[in-house]
């Protein structure tokens, strides 16, 4: 604002103009000083400033340098893994108690530089408030505090790495750090470029409060694909990102087949509804909408919806909003021309564009821009242009608004405003979204757990959910560190099923044929191929339908009319479901006994015993359907949230080779008990018993397509699977390769995996470990089968 | 001032329609409380803002013809001469926007005013003020003397009673004879929001003075053991918002009671700039009801003007 200094007290008067913002960054700046205006990397629990590396600069919101950040080479990627590999065996070994403490004096440590710690946050451009960071160390305190107490028999991954884009925030770059830290890991974290000084600074007085050399180390590099070189270093036992989806899809490719598992927080790019009922407060819904939408820096995107008997007050408030808001910054050139043709877009389909002011022609000002009656189709809204643009679409009642909310393929978060209880909670129930803010917006506390549905993500964060991706049980197998064979994922899995030549019989033995069972019914494969099971020996026993794709489409189109009413029945009825299967278990099992024994060649005292345990699996989950699913996280805030378990929706298991029933009935038993409906591929080796147990099914009360047993080739099933973008998530056994093909195809849409290597030094292990499973390895199973939905009614 | 609000027949399922969410009206409160004006001219141009909008108030059982003639005076010169005429705004006619008081001082307020040639106008309280618990009659005698002694805006209370029992059409009845009682003076309608128990009945109070045809709605008495807060102020601004909308009449805001340092004028002032825009900044749309906060923006001023802070009797007493 050129002149603004010099306006007299008589133009002021007049105006009445708030007058410059005076914002010094001069504690920000001594720090950088201190660091030479040139940030290395923290490695080892110090500064490292390698020699002959590339520098990259970060520039300010006025285009001046703020610093230099260093581009690192292999070479510091093998250093800083190292070094946290080293720092692993101390940490890990830590009482809990003595964990807690550098978390809290870290706390201390924000307070005390708050005021430093906020300037280099603002001249980065990735603007986080300290107080929020000191509320995320004193959580995690806790939870360093009461790991053992709380969450015994899981244990820390080991080394993990934390990526960021460029476009993340600090904040949500921490929530995972810091859980991370506080259950025990090392921790590699690779910042984007804003996020790079603050996380630096964070380091080193996390360094000062006493945290041990190696345990926390940051990189800095070119771009995305440094995380990709991290993961693939082989100390590497686990990689999580947040930022946006472009990243995370080349960081999954990057990473398939390393052995590594990878989860993704996707909240940037999401697609947020904005419901105002017409019950709403409308002035408190209008003052959200201005206060967050069009902001220079979002965590998410919006689209509004409004329901058209209040069309008309909500759109007068927002024009009067609008016409004393000043144009913001884009972030390039590039971005005004993406949201030109977005605002063009939206004018041919009839749109009415309500601005303060017209846009300058070019440049990166933008007005921030209402886009009044858009389709739902609009790009504005399936794919919203990166500035401050915000579509409207309206609807006629709650139940619309809730479709028209959920017809998207994001699920990061939505707020909804009403002052009716019952439609708040209603609404809250059908959005298929990961946090539901009634009458508020973008409330985050370490506390409410954020889990992305859809394409908005694979993995929880925050909240006591939130500490179990970087955790297992201490029995578990984690998946084997390798690197990628050459694989032609076009090409894996597609050798068409043949249908069988006519060889002649022997006339001692006819095999018997079996049926496989798909939405409700048991068919023959779609394709009328089928493929001869051998038993132990190599005699042909029977001959099962060789399934494919056609098989899994139907299956899922009978899931996904399935599920929506099996989830919607009440966890009791569910659970009187499971005791009915588990009783006709009871009574019809000498045929599995029988089938077992023929198919494996176990003897009939092992045989026995499986299905024993069976019996025994399916009693537990049925026991589980009604119990302890939600939380009530208390906030700093006053008000009230929740935290819901929910069905993630039809979920794909491939299941492994060591047994034959007992994976299937446990898998199968978590993922009904918690509303699921599945598609399961039996063991391509022994799927006899899971084919016998399919009349076991049918014969239950289970409703038709809640679970589907589909036998075949498990290449072949498992492209098909990973091919279907209904199923939400995999649960694999299998081979090295079909990881690698699942952690690469299911990039996008995305999937949550659940991935096992079923290598041959593995199988004795794998196998005792279903018939003996301690408790953590049951509630492995509930994790994977539910997503969490966490809400925030706040309350005066 | 600007053109009256004529006021419109009781529209009732309007009123029944009013929802306010508590938490987010709070939450609003403080962003607006966070929103920072610039220091050096800003505050001091902002300062004499607020001084040009005060109601310079005094309500209390020993006022005579001395003290309100004092107080006149002030009004008249609220901020020193010379300290004006060093920021450049001597000549800006900087007087508060009106004296306030009670009815049997109106004639005095308005003798000192004439001998001083200044067209300021006077405005009073009356209508049982502050309880409003006196009959119909009575309160509609006090208007009419009021306006007959020389007042030009009268601050009337409403009957909580109605309000509190949801009587909302009795509540218009009244206000719409007390307007009539007003005739030509303008009429300010204090809703005394500490006693209406939520803030629903606030709205919706706002609501029907409007309806009734105020030209300001004003929060309290400044007797009341609540007074103005910034989300009361924040709900009944909305309701102005909300008729202007639908009617396109422009209704005056008056925050008073407990607004005591230049630092809450400065908040007032950011409340009405961010909730209704630039226009409702001057006295035809934006009051503040104040006796002591004047004294507090002098010494503000006083420091931008000399770097130096004052003792009182550096200034003029009120």
């Amino acid at each position: 604002m050129a002149g603004s200094t010099t306006k007299t007290v008589f133009e002021i008067f007049q105006t009445m103009d708030y007058g410059p913002s005076n914002s010094t960054f001069s504690t920000a700046q001594s720090w950088l000083e201190l660091q030479d205006a040139s940030l290395g990397l923290f490695v080892e629990g110090k500064f490292a400033h390698p020699a002959g590396r590339q520098t990259r600069s970060l520039t300010d919101s006025t285009g001046r340098t703020v610093c230099s950040l260093m581009c690192a080479v292999e070479e510091d990627v093998s250093g800083s893994v190292s070094s946290a590999a080293k720092g692993l065996k101390g940490w890990s070994e830590l009482s809990c108690h003595q964990r807690a403490q550098p978390l809290l004096r870290l706390a201390g440590a924000l307070q005390r530089h708050s005021q430093c710690v906020s300037e280099l946050c603002e001249l980065s451009q990735s603007p986080c408030s300290p107080a929020a960071l000191v509320r995320l160390a004193q959580y995690y305190a806790g939870w360093a505090q009461l790991r053992d107490t709380l969450i015994p028999d899981w244990i820390p991954r080991g080394v993990v790495a934390v990526v960021g884009s460029e476009d993340c925030s600090l904040y949500s770059l921490w929530l995972k750090i810091l859980p991370a830290l506080a259950v025990g890991n090392t921790v590699v974290v690779v910042p984007g470029m804003p996020t790079a000084p603050p996380s630096l600074l964070l380091a080193q007085l996390f360094g000062e409060a006493g945290l041990p050399v190696g345990v926390l180390n940051v990189i800095t590099g070119s771009d995305v694909s440094l995380g990709a070189k991290v993961a693939q270093n082989p100390n590497m036992a686990y990689m999580t990102f947040t930022g946006n989806k472009q990243d995370a899809e080349a960081l999954c490719r990057q990473t398939a087949g390393w052995g590594v598992p990878v989860s993704v927080s996707l909240s940037l790019d999401s697609v947020c509804p904005y419901i105002i009922f017409e019950s709403a407060d409308i002035d408190s819904a209008v003052d959200g909408v201005m206060e967050t939408v069009f902001k220079k820096r979002r965590e998410c995107q919006w689209a509004l919806y409004v329901q058209e008997s209040v069309l008309k007050s909500v759109v007068a408030r927002l024009k009067l909003r609008l016409a004393g808001m000043k144009s913001i910054p884009l972030q390039s050139e590039a971005h005004r021309a993406l949201v030109d043709t977005a605002v063009q877009e939206a004018e041919r389909q009839g749109a009415t564009i309500i601005q303060p002011c017209p846009p300058p022609t070019s440049g990166t000002l933008y007005p921030p821009t209402l886009l009044c009656g858009v389709a739902p189709s609009c790009q504005a809204v399936v794919c919203p242009a990166p500035g401050p643009i915000l579509p409207l679409l309206t609807f006629r009642g709650p139940g619309e608004g809730v479709t028209l909310g959920n017809h998207s393929s994001h699920g990061h978060a939505a707020s909804i405003w009403t002052e009716d209880l019952t439609l708040a909670l209603e609404t809250t129930k059908s959005l298929s979204v990961g946090s539901v803010w009634v009458n508020s917006l973008s409330v985050s506390d370490p506390s409410l757990s954020l889990s992305g549905r859809k394409n908005s993500g694979n993995c929880t964060d925050g909240g006591r959910e939130g500490l179990y991706q970087f955790l297992r049980p201490s029995s578990s197998f984690p998946l084997p560190r390798s690197s990628p064979c050459a694989l032609d994922y076009g090409a894996f899995g597609a050798a068409a099923a043949k249908a069988s030549v006519p060889e002649g019989f022997d006339s001692s033995s006819i095999p018997r044929s079996y049926s496989h069972l798909v939405a409700g019914r048991s068919c023959k494969a779609d394709s009328g191929c089928s493929r001869a099971v051998l038993s132990p020996e190599g005699a042909v026993l029977a001959h099962c339908p060789d399934g494919g794709r056609k098989d899994v489409r139907n299956a899922v189109e009978a899931a996904i009319k399935a599920q929506p009413s099996w989830m919607k029945k009440s966890p009791s009825a569910r659970a009187q479901s499971l005791y009915s299967l588990a009783g006709l278990l009871v009574q019809k099992r000498q045929p599995l006994v029988t089938s077992i024994q023929t198919q494996t060649g176990l003897t009939l005292e092992e045989a026995n015993q499986e299905v024993d345990l069976s019996i025994s699996r399916l009693y537990e989950w049925a026991a589980r359907c009604d119990k302890d699913m939600c939380g009530v996280p208390l906030l700093p805030q006053s008000g009230s949230a929740l935290s819901i378990s929910e069905p993630v929706g039809v979920l794909g298991v491939v299941l492994p080779d060591s047994k034959s029933l007992l994976p299937l009935v446990s898998l199968l038993g978590a993922a009904v008990a918690m509303g699921n409906a599945v598609v399961m591929v039996p063991s391509e080796k022994y799927p006899l018993p899971a084919l016998e147990f399919i009349q076991i099914l049918q014969s239950s009360d289970l409703p038709g397509g809640v679970v589907s047993i589909i036998s075949g080739g498990r290449d072949q099933l498992t492209q098909a699977l990973a091919n279907h973008s209904v199923i939400q998530a995999v649960w694999y056994w299998g081979s090295k390769k079909g990881c690698q093909f699942l952690q690469h195809t299911c990039a996008s849409p995305l999937k949550r995996l659940w991935l096992h290597c079923e290598g041959d030094e593995q199988k004795a292990g794998e196998g005792g470990l279903w018939s003996l499973p301690q408790p953590s390895l049951m509630e492995e199973m509930w994790r994977q089968a539910v997503v969490w939905k966490s809400v925030w009614i706040p309350t005066a | 001032m600007s053109a009256r609000n004529p006021g419109l027949d009781l529209d009732l399922e309007w009123v029944s329609k009013v929802r306010v969410n508590t938490q987010a009206v709070l939450k609003r409160a403080q962003q607006v409380q966070g929103r920072k004006v610039a220091k050096k001219q800003w505050q001091a141009a902002w300062l004499l803002k607020a001084v040009t909008c005060i109601d310079l108030t005094t309500l209390a059982g020993d006022d005579t013809p001395s003290n309100v003639h004092r107080l006149c005076m002030k009004a008249i010169q609220p901020i020193r001469r010379d300290h004006l005429k060093s920021i450049d705004m001597h000549d800006k006619g900087i007087t508060t926007a009106a004296v306030c008081v009670y009815p049997s001082r109106v004639a005095d307020a308005a003798k000192a005013l004439k001998a001083a040639n200044s067209d300021l106008p006077v405005a009073s309280v009356a209508t049982g003020f502050p309880a409003g618990q006196t009959h119909l009659e009575t309160r509609l005698d006090e208007v009419r003397l009021a306006v007959a002694d020389g007042a030009s805006e009268i601050d009337i209370v409403i009957n909580r009673t109605l309000a509190l029992t949801g009587q909302w059409e009795a509540l218009y009845d009244e206000i719409r004879q007390f307007r009539q009682a007003c005739g030509e003076a303008h009429m300010k309608t204090i809703l005394a929001v500490g006693e209406l128990a939520n803030f629903t009945n606030v709205y919706k109070a706002s609501l029907v003075a409007m309806m009734a045809g105020s030209d300001f709605i004003k929060t309290s008495t400044g007797k009341e053991s609540v007074n103005a807060t910034y989300p009361v102020a924040i709900v009944m601004v909305r309701a102005i918002r909300d008729y202007f909308l639908q009617t396109g009449h422009k209704v005056g805001f008056k925050p008073a009671g407990g607004i005591r340092t230049a630092a809450e004028s400065v908040v007032w002032l950011t409340l009405m700039k961010e909730e209704l825009g630039d226009e409702w900044l001057s006295p035809h749309l934006f009051r503040l009801g104040a006796s002591s906060l004047l004294a507090d923006i002098e010494r503000q001023i006083y420091h931008h003007v000399t770097g130096r802070y004052p003792a009182y009797q550096e200034f003029p007493m009120a």
